[in-house]
């Protein structure tokens, strides 16, 4: 496939992803909300960040593999839940699991994904050697999603992950004004828009039109499962603004395997966590896709790292788009980080092939990064690697 | 030359290079890696920090001569090992030694050039008032590195580089684009380049390939001295660095009597090990921002670097030289002298050795200027007292900065 071969990095990915996509999918893929802020913070964190490197250390042998959750992952790196897979490629997700599996590393699966859970199972599961995750928004009718869990349970979903930052519908004024919302309404500006991607059309649109009819929320209950263009059971049934502690109890209670919150921000939240015996956190501001004044993920990692790091799986995502990013993370105190847009873009570009290709170049990425730092294994990359004193670097953060 | 004569700062002599050269061999020299972050870095460390000048103390017969290793150089100032020197001009590296022996600075050979070793001494060496310098990168078979070692004491090179920070091929992306790769195959893209040069195709490429063909590693072994665009897929493997390390330094050690430096030390633990391995210098690099792109700016790592070698070896720094005062700021700040890679080259490029004079002698002047400002009558005299605030809490804040 040509337009992947001339993919170096994942800015060249998400160049084609960009000429590929309808401009409503494409952003809502890319962009964040309000003035964009924190998308810009994410990345500006991990810049701020300087390693030196370290001379004549024998790294020939070097290791990128890690153990999460007890279980081996070639490159501590996880995909992180998108809703919007299914928009860049026909069953999107199914082509990222996939790509995931076959790169040694586990899928998350978003409640709002478009191909149902039970089919991913069957595409990117242990079977093919896959490891896959489940995340979870939580309706206001807490039954239905208990069910649901007992649903991700019964298709042998390894983790669970509850996403917390998303309280309220963030203020993605261009999907407004792309006529790219959920419930999707096509204004005259998306049709326009999808006409001048005939190829996204034909293979993405058409093929949903041909088997299934307009791609439906799989995973959702019988009852909301409606296609994305009714607005029947979305606005009111997802209002997640009621999501407490206490739910977090009630799932601990039905949820054995590994249980993680994903958008952790705070310092005193995340020791609250670890109490309530979650099993790994994931520091996460939605990829500055919610609120648009939310510190960079990466600012702080340091705090929550030493609060609780000894105590629980740190995982942190938003705004990593290099294997240096990994390393930056990782040497901050996390274990592993999730991607979200860097995988999508190359799913966009050549689903499964193409995500695969996002992955091999953030996996010879974090390679050469370890490689230049003097890391022979995962566990050798610590803030020994980082310029300058770490106290200092993290108030100036914050003062900025 | 008309366009040399236009050329006041080296900023000049970029965008003159920028013209002439085909846009692969131009990005090739001018860019870093991945999102050049480390490039901007390098830059923004030197322009940090702020100098104040000294009223009324009386310069006019100040001077810029100083030694380095024992032996007078005009100015603190060496050619920093370059691989596309050749690409510039016609044997590039034979026109920059020329240009630094006339300067009286050090001229640094690396080991992918395409002059011959032998050539640049017999040229440009002590017989014509030159310092000669070998840079090395070491290949998987070390016997053949241990020859190539043999073969510069044997031309009678003055210094030996080993460079460190190369361990792994960086990431250059617009390299791939450009269709700018060693082993070199030229794409569509990179021909219709060519061609919109008709300029450097003659005074460059013709020149190779009406002489010795096309262009070769002239310092390579003989099994791997190909040509730029052999596809021997041995080559690759011999090229891996990943194993190199400090027993390889010990070896070295042993087998050159002279100036041994190591390229590419960013950490002060590892200059340290540096001097435990008895090397003469250090030179704080990361590669011109060319290798990893989240590397630390070289005039930010130096101070702790200097601290910790103190004067038990000499401290050199390059990555980021674009000015005279950019001397005086590292000077200042510990390193006995600076390396210019893409300076030195885009007068090379511009004009051969009358170019890579001109921008020697750009870079004099302001250095000249900024001693003058300073009150500096010598290059002993430059220290932090010219810096802005205090001269530790003025590092403090670079280095805070740096982080920011």
């Amino acid at each position: 496939m040509s337009a992947l071969d001339r993919c170096y990095s994942i800015p060249d990915l998400r160049e084609a992803a960009r000429r590929r996509l309808p401009r409503g999918v494409f952003e809502f893929v890319d962009r964040a909300s309000e003035d964009e802020i924190a998308v810009r913070n994410n990345r500006d964190a991990f810049h701020k960040i300087r390693l030196m490197h370290r001379a004549l250390v024998d790294v020939s042998g070097r290791k990128t593999e890690t153990v999460l959750f007890g279980k081996p992952a070639a490159l501590p790196m996880v995909i992180a839940p998108t809703g919007a897979a299914g928009l860049c490629w026909h069953e999107g997700e199914s082509e990222l699991a996939k790509a995931a599996a076959k790169a040694g590393i586990p899928f998350s699966l978003s409640t709002a994904s478009m191909t149902a859970m039970e089919k991913i199972v069957a595409s990117g599961g242990p079977a093919v050697g896959g490891r896959l995750w489940f995340q979870l928004y939580v309706w206001k009718q807490r039954e239905l999603s208990h069910a649901l869990i007992e649903r991700v349970k019964q298709a042998g979903f390894e983790a669970l992950i509850v996403t917390v930052d998303s309280p309220v519908g963030p203020n993605r004024e261009y999907n407004q004004r792309n006529g790219f919302g959920l419930p999707f309404t096509p204004t005259l500006r998306f049709i326009l828009d999808m006409m001048r991607h005939p190829l996204w059309v034909q293979s993405v649109l058409l093929k949903y039109f041909t088997t299934i009819g307009m791609p439906r929320h799989e995973n959702y209950p019988p009852e909301y499962q409606k296609s994305i263009l009714s607005g029947v059971g979305s606005r009111e049934a997802l209002r997640a603004d009621s999501l407490n502690w206490d739910d977090i109890k009630r799932f601990r209670d039905m949820w054995p395997g590994p249980l993680m919150l994903k958008g952790i921000n705070r310092v005193d939240d995340a020791v609250r966590a670890v109490e309530a015996g979650l099993d790994g956190l994931i520091v996460s501001n939605h990829g500055g896709r919610n609120m648009d004044s939310a510190v960079a993920t990466l600012d702080v990692l340091p705090d929550i790292a030493e609060a609780v790091g000894h105590r629980t799986t740190l995982i942190l995502d938003s705004g990593v788009r290099r294997g240096s990013d990994i390393v930056k993370a990782l040497a901050l105190g996390a274990k592993a980080v999730l991607t979200g847009r860097a995988t999508l873009y190359g799913t966009a570009v050549g689903g499964a092939e193409g995500a695969g290709k996002a992955i091999s170049l953030i996996k010879s990425e974090f390679d050469k990064t370890m490689a230049y730092t003097g890391c022979r294994s995962v566990d050798a990359i610590t803030a020994d690697i980082l310029f300058g004193e770490r106290g200092a670097n993290r108030w100036r953060d914050a003062a900025d | 030359m008309a366009a040399l004569d236009r050329c006041y700062n080296i900023a000049d002599l970029r965008a003159v290079a920028q013209k002439r050269l085909p846009r692969g061999v131009f990005e090739f020299v001018d860019r870093g890696s991945e999102d050049e972050v480390a490039l901007r870095n390098n830059r923004a460390g030197f322009e940090r920090i702020r100098l104040k000048h000294r009223a009324l103390v009386d310069v006019s017969s100040r001077s810029m001569a100083t030694t380095l290793f024992g032996k007078p150089i005009s100015m603190p100032m060496a050619i920093a090992p370059t691989g596309a020197a050749g690409l510039c001009w016609h044997e590039g590296e034979l026109e920059l030694a020329k240009a630094a022996a006339k300067a009286g600075i050090p001229f640094t050979l690396a080991t992918g050039a395409m002059t011959s070793m032998e050539k640049i001494a017999e040229q440009a060496g002590p017989s014509a008032g030159g310092r000669l310098w070998f840079q090395l990168y070491v290949w998987k078979r070390r016997d053949l590195s241990h020859q190539l070692i043999e073969r510069a004491k044997a031309a009678g090179f003055e210094a030996l580089i080993v460079t460190v920070d190369t361990i792994v091929p960086p990431n250059r992306e617009y390299n791939d684009r450009n269709g700018f790769l060693l082993p070199f195959y030229p794409n569509l893209r990179f021909t219709l380049d060519i061609m919109r040069h008709p300029g450097w195709m003659a005074n460059v490429l013709m020149k190779y390939l009406t002489t010795i063909g096309m262009p070769r590693n002239e310092n390579y072994p003989e099994p791997y001295r190909t040509r730029v665009t052999s596809r021997d897929p041995e080559r690759a493997a011999v090229m891996r660095q990943d194993s190199l390390s400090w027993e390889d330094i010990t070896i070295f050690r042993k087998m050159w009597p002279g100036i041994l430096m190591l390229k590419g030390i960013n950490r002060p633990d590892d200059a340290v090990k540096a001097l435990e391995h008895g090397v003469d210098g250090i030179i704080v690099s990361n590669h011109g921002g060319r290798n990893m792109d989240s590397a630390v700016a070289t005039i930010d790592a130096l101070p702790d670097i200097a601290d910790a070698v103190a004067d038990r070896a000499t401290v050199l720094l390059d990555s980021g030289v674009r000015r005279g005062s950019d001397i005086a700021k590292a000077l200042a700040l510990g390193a006995k002298a600076v390396l210019t890679g893409r300076v030195t080259l885009y007068g090379t490029a511009a004009g051969g050795a009358d170019g890579a004079g001109k921008a020697i002698s750009i870079i004099r002047s302001e250095l000249d200027k900024t001693m003058a400002y300073t009150g500096c009558n010598s290059v002993d005299e430059i220290t932090t007292d010219i810096f802005f605030g205090d001269s530790q809490g003025n590092q403090r804040r670079d280095r805070v900065g740096a982080m920011a």
